[in-house]
């Protein structure tokens, strides 16, 4: 049993980046804050494992926001974790190749502006304005893109369909849906980052980002469990009162703020009970995004590689990315493939989307995938990759889960359709006082820049009520 | 009517602003006093779309800067319904 001395002001649920973040504005402010995460290391999807002598990045592979003013840099300085590691950034960070043309994302947005408008000389003046709104984006087209799908948003600039497909085909790759589905708004938050701000990467891996904030975390006075689920959240009168780990220690605490996806955080961990009627619907209206196949490559270090290490190279196949979406939730996958060479260890990682699929059907059907996989990146991207590959595995929708328990082993979170942005109720649900959500369940944003945003503005929020009632 | 429309705004940017409803006065602005960015401010139009069930045009959402001007362009809009 726990003593009333033990209670803390805020219990968060996971230690990906979005719980990470707020933990640490929290506890560096003061609050005593405790951070449970099930797996035994701290990151979620922005993580980095080693096997075969081998380190992946496990998902999350770069990162944008990290510009003068970007949300990235401004929480990394806050915290002092800028000082800590050594970011990268790479240019070109994208290289959007088609049956036709390649398109290339350089770090200065004007010089891929001139770099795309010359193969699209019509396009010019299209292409600049299209670039320059998401330069300095203009108050009424932030109001107008909460109505908009990012296919209205790209109809309005450009005129060019081979274009505006490889143009989105990347928010595919980091959305999992085609622009006639994606809300504009969500769309722009993703998109700005490629085109101003994309190829960040920290050196010695992804997982240095998650290590770095659970030391900041700790140092702030922030205590982090690893390898310890909450199993409960407990709520009297309306009110979050505490919540029960997975080794029955009973932890009060006046707020509880959830990393973990809407459908655990409501129907698993709260009492079911307290949902309203109408949250339970939509909850089950709610469609995830679509989850990933990742194939993670150990290549010989003498193998000679044609791509360019640090570069996310996009390969679009078929200009329709309504029909690649619908194939995706038919495994026929094949023809929107992102391939990339890790810095410094030479690893070869490669994603494609793909629906989700319980653990015997990736049992039965993971190495066939493997195989399928590597021959196809093999034909677009790295002639001869199964001849220079001595370690290979993947990560099937079912291990997305396995690790993270995000729902369906979604990559992004609830799917950013233009019909399930900003729902209030999956950030600060109304039902139940003092619990929020954090990352990129809260259908406000995805990607690190999304869930660093998300974890930032509800410790914002807490910050504002905490301080006006103890100082 | 107008006083209860004006409570339910208030409910809503105190909860997306952090800030106490008794701190959220008719005149305060959005960016100024109540530190709201651009995500809050399409965060706060859609909750309030959604509240009253009204569609705000798009050009009116710039130009709403306080919790007035946003009290009296409800009320409008709903008169129009």
């Amino acid at each position: 049993m726990s003593k009333a001395s033990d209670a803390y002001d805020v219990v968060i649920i996971g230690a990906g980046i979005g719980g990470l973040v707020c933990g640490c504005y929290l506890a560096k402010a003061g609050m005593k804050v405790l951070i449970a995460e099930q797996h035994f290391k701290p990151g979620g999807y922005c993580t980095s494992f080693t096997r075969g002598g081998f380190t992946f990045d496990a998902a999350a592979h770069s990162f944008g926001g990290y510009r003068e003013g970007g949300i990235v840099r401004k929480v990394f300085a806050e915290l002092a974790v800028e000082s800590k590691i050594r970011i990268n950034r790479f240019s070109p960070s994208d290289i959007i190749t088609t049956p036709d043309f390649a398109i290339q994302l350089h770090d200065r947005w004007e010089d891929s502006v001139y770099g795309i408008s010359s193969l699209f000389p019509d396009e010019r003046k299209n292409i600049r304005r299209f670039f320059e709104y998401f330069v300095h984006p203009d108050p009424l087209y932030s109001a107008r893109l909460r109505k908009w799908t990012f296919q209205q948003l790209l109809d309005h600039f450009i005129q060019d369909e081979k274009l505006k497909a490889a143009l989105a085909y990347p928010l595919y790759g980091n959305g999992g849906l085609p622009p006639s589905l994606m809300s504009a708004f969500i769309g722009a938050e993703i998109f700005t980052e490629f085109l101003l701000d994309g190829g960040y990467y920290p050196e010695g891996g992804m997982q240095k980002i998650p290590d770095c904030l659970s030391q900041q975390f700790r140092e702030f006075g922030g205590e982090l469990l690893l390898s310890q689920s909450v199993n409960k959240i407990i709520a009297e009168d309306g009110k979050v009162t505490g919540v029960v780990l997975e080794n029955g220690g009973v932890i009060p605490c006046q707020c509880v703020i959830s990393n973990c996806d809407a459908r655990q955080t409501f129907l698993s961990l709260l009492d079911s009970k307290m949902l309203c009627d109408n949250v339970l619907q939509r909850l089950n209206e709610m469609e995830p995004s679509l989850s990933m196949f990742i194939l993670y490559c150990g290549i010989g270090q003498d193998a000679s590689m044609p791509l360019h290490e640090g570069i996310n190279y996009w390969y679009l196949q078929n200009y329709d990315l309504n029909a690649i979406y619908r194939n995706a939730h038919n495994e026929n996958f094949d023809h929107a493939v992102m391939v990339r060479v890790t810095p410094q260890s030479k690893n070869i990682l490669a994603f494609q989307n793909v629906a989700f699929h319980d653990q015997t059907f990736w049992q039965n059907n993971k190495d066939m995938w493997i195989e399928r996989f590597i021959e196809n990146v093999e034909n677009i991207a790295i002639p001869g990759l199964s001849q220079m590959t001595t370690f290979k595995d993947a990560a099937t929708p079912s291990t997305l889960y396995r690790y993270t328990r995000n729902y369906q082993g979604a990559a992004y979170g609830w799917a950013s359709l233009l019909s399930q942005f900003a729902e209030p109720e999956f950030k600060r649900p109304s039902f139940v006082k003092n619990l929020f959500l954090v990352g990129h369940w809260t259908t406000f944003g995805v990607g690190i820049a999304g869930v660093v945003y998300s974890g930032y503005s509800v410790a914002d929020l807490l910050l504002k009520k905490w301080k006006k009632a103890y100082n | 009517m107008s006083d209860t429309i004006e409570k339910d705004i208030v409910a809503i940017i105190a909860e997306i602003s952090g800030f106490d409803e008794e701190e959220i006065t008719p005149d305060k602005n959005f960016y100024e006093d109540l530190e709201i960015d651009s995500i809050k401010a399409i965060e706060i139009t859609v909750a309030i779309e959604k509240k009253f069930k009204i569609s705000v045009r798009d050009e009116d959402v710039p130009n709403i800067t306080t919790i007035r001007q946003a009290v009296d362009l409800v009320n409008s809009l709903l008169i129009k319904k």
